[in-house]
């Protein structure tokens, strides 16, 4: 990483913790979810199972799916779209960096600052809920790269959907449209494992589940050794893919790029 | 070899086509029309290495515009555009470094974070040595007082403090070309007087300007030479100087006699002034061709036959050529 790229993010990141009560409302918020998911399932499942997940297990899974949303929702989409909308993009444009490069430095310099919220949450529900432990060391670990990989996989869907703007003006309804497949596709909502099949392969041919059902599956070793490390070589290759394809539809929009105005 | 060089440059933007009223909001959701709209038609514009360029115009000129073609923000409909050679939208980053962008409108300082930080992470940017970025803020300092609120968040910043720190921000990198669009806006005379005798400085220097204003004061003070931008077309392209000597033809002076003017048997007994009754009574206004009659002449016979209590001298401005221009009654 460049230090220009650290330096973007670390600008990001001391944005996102300038405004302390917003940064304190969102862990609130965040754990209020938790525990609302934690009620409702606690009741569901009682003494039995639903879609192959225990009480135990499943306490894990909403537990890393509150750890995968509070990274997931961390960044700032907002700020990209309304410097496009507002034509501020014409002073980004006119800096001596990579527009793309340049933008994931400031997207994941605003993910990071939510780590503190998120350790802080996951850690409080582990020791308070107790949930089943990660099905091996190896699990554990997997698990951690599964997340770490959701950093550069949420900047490729934000950045894309925030790209829209230059097309549609407005980012609103893009944002709606997108949170909503990702809280769904992911499984933060309902656990694929309780969906039909035919909307469970639909999922799986998005990049949304990588952020929840991914890391879950691996650390409740739902797949094996040899299925953990597909499913991670599959996370990676969409990151990948989104940050060409986020090139390639750039390297057309710029060539578009409408700034009305002194 | 010019260091900016424009050729047909010309950019057209498409508009909706929309109706006004809930029929015609219907109507285009339905059935979409749009209009093409040139904002900038055709412009031949060359800069020289040092130059200090004005580029006026009204409202919708086509002013902005042309910057953000020139700063490579947009991609030309039509025509080329070099500077130092590039092509600056297909060569943006290389160019970005060399070129040094003020928008009076759009600030690039970090909203929620001082002003320090901005400037920092422009460093980081342009790759600017430490000791440059020293020397750079100490001169900036010395000129615009920056150290007053360099620790302040730039949300907290008065118009004026937001306008220098931005300055600030377009040249930390020391670039060669600077683009300034409306770089006074808003600003109260002090400051404005502060950023002109900065503005001087860099063109000293040898820094290439091209800075567009409403303000004509910081064209007259900055520049030497002035392009004039209306719909979208160079209405003029020359020496300030020569600007002035060509279209500022007549003087006038301003009498203020002992008894109410009688301006009519003043035009015929000096039939060769042209007169007009001033704001008070008494007041009358005597314009004469520049380039017939000396000022001396006419203040000495006026004076000598009219005896009046006082007079005022005015010479049009740019400003009033300029407004004739946009009105259309001058030609290039």
């Amino acid at each position: 990483m460049a230090s220009v790229d650290l330096a973007l993010a670390t600008i990001s990141f001391k944005r996102k913790i300038a405004y302390k009560t917003t940064w304190i409302f969102s862990v609130l918020f965040g754990g209020w979810s938790l525990l609302a998911g934690l009620a409702v399932w606690s009741n569901l499942i009682g003494d039995g199972e639903m879609g192959g997940y225990d009480w135990q297990a499943m306490k894990a899974y909403l537990i890393i799916g509150f750890l995968t949303s509070t990274l997931a929702w961390a960044g700032s989409d907002w700020d990209m779209a309304n410097r496009i909308l507002d034509g501020l993009v014409a002073v980004d444009l006119t800096k001596p960096v990579d527009f793309q490069r340049a933008r994931a430095g400031e997207y994941i310099g605003g993910m990071v600052a939510s780590v503190p919220a998120a350790a802080l949450g996951t850690t409080a529900a582990v020791l308070i809920f107790r949930p089943a432990p990660p099905d091996s060391a190896l699990a554990a670990v997997l698990t951690v790269v599964s997340v770490l990989l959701i950093f550069p996989l949420a900047f490729g869907i934000n950045y894309l959907s925030v790209l829209t703007c230059f097309v549609t003006q407005r980012f609103l309804g893009i944002q709606w449209a997108r949170d909503t497949m990702l809280a769904f596709f992911s499984g933060m909502m309902v656990p694929l494992a309780l969906m039909p099949v035919w909307l469970q392969a639909t999922a799986w041919a998005l990049p949304f589940v990588h952020f929840t059902t991914t890391p879950a599956s691996i650390y409740l070793g739902r797949v094996g050794t040899a299925g953990a490390l597909g499913l991670l070589a599959a996370q990676a290759a969409w990151a990948a893919a989104l940050w060409v394809i986020g090139r390639l539809i750039w390297s057309q929009l710029v060539k578009k790029v409408t700034v009305h105005g002194g | 070899m010019p260091i900016l060089e424009a050729r047909n440059l010309t950019k057209t933007f498409r508009r909706p086509d929309k109706a006004s009223g809930f029929k015609g909001a219907v109507k285009h959701l339905v059935q979409r029309k749009y209009k093409n709209y040139t904002a900038v038609d055709g412009i031949d514009l060359s800069i020289e290495a040092g130059e200090s360029v004005a580029y006026v115009g009204p409202n919708g000129a086509g002013k902005s515009t042309t910057v953000k073609l020139l700063t490579g923000i947009l991609r030309p409909s039509e025509g080329t555009v070099r500077v130092m050679g590039r092509d600056p939208h297909v060569e943006r980053i290389p160019n970005a470094h060399d070129i040094g962008v003020l928008f009076g409108q759009r600030t690039q300082l970090w909203w929620d974070l001082p002003v320090e930080e901005s400037l920092k992470l422009l460093k980081h940017m342009y790759g600017v040595s430490d000791a440059d970025y020293k020397a750079r803020l100490a001169r900036f300092d010395d000129l615009l007082d920056l150290g007053e609120f360099m620790p302040a968040l730039a949300r907290t910043l008065s118009l004026g403090q937001r306008m220098r720190a931005d300055l600030a921000c377009a040249l930390i990198h020391a670039p060669k070309m600077v683009y300034l669009d409306e770089p006074t806006i808003g600003l109260d005379i002090s400051v404005k007087d502060r950023l002109r005798a900065f503005l001087r400085e860099l063109v000293d220097d040898g820094t290439t300007l091209l800075l567009t204003s409403h303000d004509l004061a910081d064209i007259e003070e900055v520049c030497e030479r002035i392009v004039v931008i209306d719909k979208g077309a160079i209405a003029y392209d020359g020496p300030i100087q020569q600007l002035k000597a060509h279209y500022i033809t007549t003087k006038a002076v301003n009498l203020f006699l002992e008894g109410p003017a009688d301006v009519p048997a003043l035009a015929e007994k000096f039939p060769e002034y042209a007169w007009a009754a001033g704001e008070a009574p008494s007041e009358v206004v005597v314009t004469y061709e520049s380039n017939r009659f000396t000022t001396a002449e006419v203040l000495g016979g006026l004076t000598a036959q009219l005896a009046p209590r006082d007079l005022s001298l005015s010479e049009p401005s740019i400003e009033d050529v300029i407004r004739r221009l946009y009105a259309g009654e001058l030609t290039k």
